[in-house]
């Protein structure tokens, strides 16, 4: 029998993915989700989720932190929110590849659907749409609401593969990770090259 | 990195991902885009060596088709023909360097059977997932096909569904889906039904179909009539239209004529006269009992052969 590790493994996946993805709520335009990038308070979303300047993140346990929306770029709907969560440690994504995804590979994903706090969802990969040798959208047979958006899609072993960010014809469609790697480092030399503009 | 744990690696989930995928990569190999409609290719699969089959209606034109294959190449193809009773297109290439799909067991097709719809509505295979839903036995499509099995699914329907197959999570195919065949329910024609079409259009380009040329509508007959002529049935099928020139036109059958039985046989529903009407009734002798202004009469008539539907018109995915 599998099916009984199945659902211990679902299970563990669940609650490791329901840890690292927040609550973003953008004051009074409902809520979406984000992922929690690194344990100091770095949040990834949608840029479509963090559309003002500040915006209010809730992890799975309740705690509830002010953000201030630190990235935002519109082309690829990513942004960046940053907390201050006081030295506290956060619970951080694990990030997987994926180049490695093949058409049929289970998918999951987890945020707050028509807002259901912590919603799981189970599909496969339905095709990774590329550009240039690079993944530049993972379409997925999965059922996503909104909501959804900003919230994480990862793979079998529960590593984040993509931000869910918006469904066409009924296929979930996520940036992939790797997209959000070139958009943190691009954000990174953009706020480098402001404070130097600022001395 | 904060603790934030992960299954392990070798974990059963991380294993059916990859016999899924596995899947998917192994059958992908024999599914096709066929280049015959506008907008987005439709899929089909390289079924025999040289002989591709697909969704009839996704195949709005009969020729300039072109089918691209798994390994990047594109080749011209020929429509072989087409059976919109049973929505199957026959289409055949010359050279295909492709493998044939290969067919799982029929015990395979299973209510609760894991399994995997895949398609190829582009240069990429793409797949859905879920489980077959209903199984049942022999069944006639609305156009008087008939499909071996009745399989219905629970997955989803996206662009490049029609025509593809449905394989089981080894990557064995079952048999072609299509929305095309209950308003754009997801079903799957068995392996057993494609072959056996397969083997008449390849013969013949068509699955010939016998024909009445009347347009029929079932009407209750009064109680009064029932008993007076000792009708076998209270139910009957009155003409709303003839085919000029057509069979029954020849016959003489007129426009509200009732029909009450063939052969001897009472008919009440269209249906059943579509299951009598296989193509080996074409040219044959066939006595109709009809109730004309009230009184039985009993009409012979030859059956012909039901003209072929041009092409696929009807929106589907």
């Amino acid at each position: 029998m599998i099916t009984e590790p199945l659902g211990r493994e679902m299970a563990d996946l669940a609650s490791a993915l329901r840890r690292s993805t927040v609550e973003v709520r953008d004051h009074g335009r409902g809520a979406g989700s984000g992922i929690i990038w690194n344990s100091d308070g770095l949040i990834v979303t949608n840029a479509h989720v963090a559309r003002a300047d500040r915006a209010t993140i809730v992890l799975s346990d309740g705690r509830t932190f002010d953000g201030t929306v630190t990235a935002r770029d519109p082309e690829r709907d990513l942004a960046t929110i940053a907390i201050d969560c006081g030295g506290a440690s956060l619970p951080s994504a694990t990030l997987g590849h994926p180049t490695d995804l093949r058409t049929g590979d289970l998918v999951v994903a987890f945020g707050n659907p028509l807002g259901i706090t912590g919603a799981l969802a189970l599909g496969v990969v339905h095709v990774v749409e590329s550009r240039g040798g690079a993944p530049r959208w993972i379409r997925a047979d999965i059922r996503l609401a909104p909501g959804n958006s900003g919230g994480p899609l990862a793979d079998a072993r529960g590593r984040v593969i993509g931000v869910n960010t918006l469904i066409a014809n009924g296929l979930g469609v996520a940036v992939p990770i790797t997209s959000v790697h070139r958009f943190l480092s691009d954000a990174g030399r953009a706020r480098g090259g402001s404070r130097h503009r600022a001395a | 990195m904060a603790a934030s744990t992960t299954t392990p690696s070798g974990g059963v989930l991380e294993s059916l991902s990859n016999d899924l995928a596995g899947a998917v990569d192994r059958a992908g190999q024999s599914v096709v885009a066929i280049h015959a409609r506008r907008r987005i290719p439709a899929s089909g699969i390289h079924w025999r060596p040289g002989v591709i089959v697909a969704a009839h209606h996704t195949i709005q034109r009969d020729e300039e088709i072109t089918i691209s294959l798994a390994d990047g190449s594109t080749v011209p193809a020929t429509l072989a023909g087409r059976d919109p009773t049973t929505d199957l297109a026959v289409l055949k290439v010359d050279e295909a360097k492709v493998p044939v799909a290969s067919a799982a067991d029929d015990a395979a097709i299973r209510v609760g059977a894991l399994v995997l719809a895949i398609g190829r509505p582009g240069t990429a295979v793409t797949a859905s997932l879920g489980v077959i839903s209903a199984v049942g036995g022999e069944w006639r499509t609305w156009h008087g096909g008939t499909i071996d099995r009745f399989v219905r699914l629970d997955v989803s329907i996206y662009d490049g569904f029609s025509g593809g197959p449905l394989v089981d999570a080894a990557g064995r195919v079952l048999g072609l889906n299509t929305s095309g065949l209950s308003r754009g329910a997801a079903l799957t024609v068995p392996a057993a039904t494609v072959n056996r079409v397969v083997d008449q259009l390849l013969r013949s380009g068509r699955v010939a179909r016998g024909y009445l040329g009347l347009g029929l509508q079932a009407v209750r007959l009064p109680t009064s009539l029932v008993e007076r002529h000792s009708l076998p049935n209270d139910i009957g099928l009155m003409v709303v239209s003839t085919e000029p020139g057509g069979p029954g036109d020849r016959a003489g059958v007129l426009i509200g004529d009732v029909l009450v039985a063939v052969e001897q046989t009472p008919v009440g529903d269209p249906a059943e006269l579509l299951a009598f009407l296989g193509g080996d009734r074409i040219g044959k002798q066939v006595g109709l009992r009809i109730v004309r202004g009230g009184e039985p009469v009993d009409v012979s008539l030859t059956v012909g052969e039901r003209p072929q539907q041009a092409r696929g018109t009807r929106r589907g995915r």
